[in-house]
């Protein structure tokens, strides 16, 4: 998959997924609390899948999530990306961390850089969040970047809020 | 990157899917009668969702499913390949036709060429299909092609019945369990 783009920020490298990230996208979406918000928890032969589709997706849409790798450890931290299947309302930017990663500010340093990729580089018109209401953490990377909160909406059977991002203002 | 090849039999091409073959794809999923036998049916989100998996399938494992087309038609018409997940005991060989490509003979034409593919082309030692014990019309194809029913495992909590492929390059037709399969 070498059309992936690899993107970096100051603590961080997003890049393409590799066959050695399915034990740590395993052990996110095995976690019952941890995965309540993305569909989860999943058995191994279910993330292994999911896994997959990550993969697929960039196939099929031409853009997709990334595996998000601490510069200084070189270890998986989480995925970022965009996120489009049949019967998404609209491609939204998803994001997860690894459990051991949260607290860091990883999450919005990630957010940021993936927001100026889809406005600068995708050159998108605009792009939205699907954000769980009791998702709190998450909540507060949206708007810490200046996402506004529009409407909940009912996706697949869950509420979810619906935050966009504001296009940049040149 | 993977490279996905492109293989032909005398009425059918077998090559990498494309976002095309989604609406026919989704129909053969939605089909509860048809689809029982490989997990659905499902809605075209989790269709979507399943056709993302095969594509990925390949750059994670370097094999995988292909999409079937009709030579005659161009139309997608089924899928057949190599397919392992995890927790699958060993790689299978695993095929659906679209319900209206039945009858055809498609998926003996196709099935042959794979387990050419599989032992002379990628060189695997062995290799199995595991089918639903109620699915009648997939165990006559594979005893077709000369695979030996040798087990009934339980797979996610349903009778499947193990038929491996004899391999054409040793002398023995089945029992070898693969080294590293899993």
């Amino acid at each position: 998959m070498n059309f992936i783009p690899r993107l970096e920020t100051e603590r961080l490298i997003l890049r393409a997924f590799t066959p050695e990230d399915y034990v740590h996208v395993h052990a996110i979406f095995a976690d019952e609390e941890w995965s309540q918000y993305i569909g989860g928890p999943l058995d191994g032969g279910s993330s292994w899948r999911a896994f997959a589709s990550l993969i697929g997706h960039w196939t099929i849409r031409g853009y997709g999530t990334f595996a998000v790798e601490e510069k200084s450890t070189g270890s998986f931290v989480g995925m970022i990306g965009h996120w489009f299947p049949e019967g998404w309302p609209e491609p939204e930017i998803g994001w997860t961390l690894s459990k051991s990663a949260a607290g860091k500010g990883y999450a919005t340093e990630a957010v940021k850089e993936v927001l100026r990729h889809t406005f600068d580089d995708l050159k998108w018109e605009t792009a939205i969040s699907m954000i769980a209401p009791k998702n709190e953490a998450s909540k507060k990377v949206a708007e810490r970047l200046g996402a506004k909160f529009e409407e909940e909406i009912v996706s697949r059977g869950n509420t979810v809020g619906i935050y966009r991002h504001p296009k940049p203002t040149i | 990157m993977v490279t996905i090849p492109r293989l032909e039999t005398e009425r059918l091409i077998l090559r990498a899917f494309t976002s095309n073959d989604f609406d026919a794809y989704a129909d053969l999923w939605a089909d509860g009668d048809w689809s029982q036998f490989i997990g659905g049916p499902l809605d075209r989100n989790k269709a979507w969702r399943t056709l993302a998996a095969d594509i990925g399938h390949w750059h994670l494992l370097g094999h995988g499913m292909f999409a079937v087309e009709e030579k005659a038609t161009g139309k997608f018409v089924g899928m057949i390949g190599h397919w392992h997940p995890e927790g699958w005991p060993e790689p299978e060989i695993a095929w659906t036709l679209a319900p209206t490509s039945a009858g055809k003979g498609f998926a003996t034409e196709a099935v042959h060429e794979l387990i050419d593919y599989t032992f002379n082309t990628l060189k695997w030692d062995t290799v199995v299909s595991y089918i639903d014990d109620k699915n009648i019309p997939s165990q006559k194809v594979a005893t077709r092609v000369g695979a030996i029913a040798e087990d009934t495992i339980e797979m996610n909590g349903k009778p499947i019945r193990v038929h491996r492929h004899p391999n054409p390059n040793t002398n023995s037709a089945s029992s070898t369990v693969p080294k590293g399969s899993a």
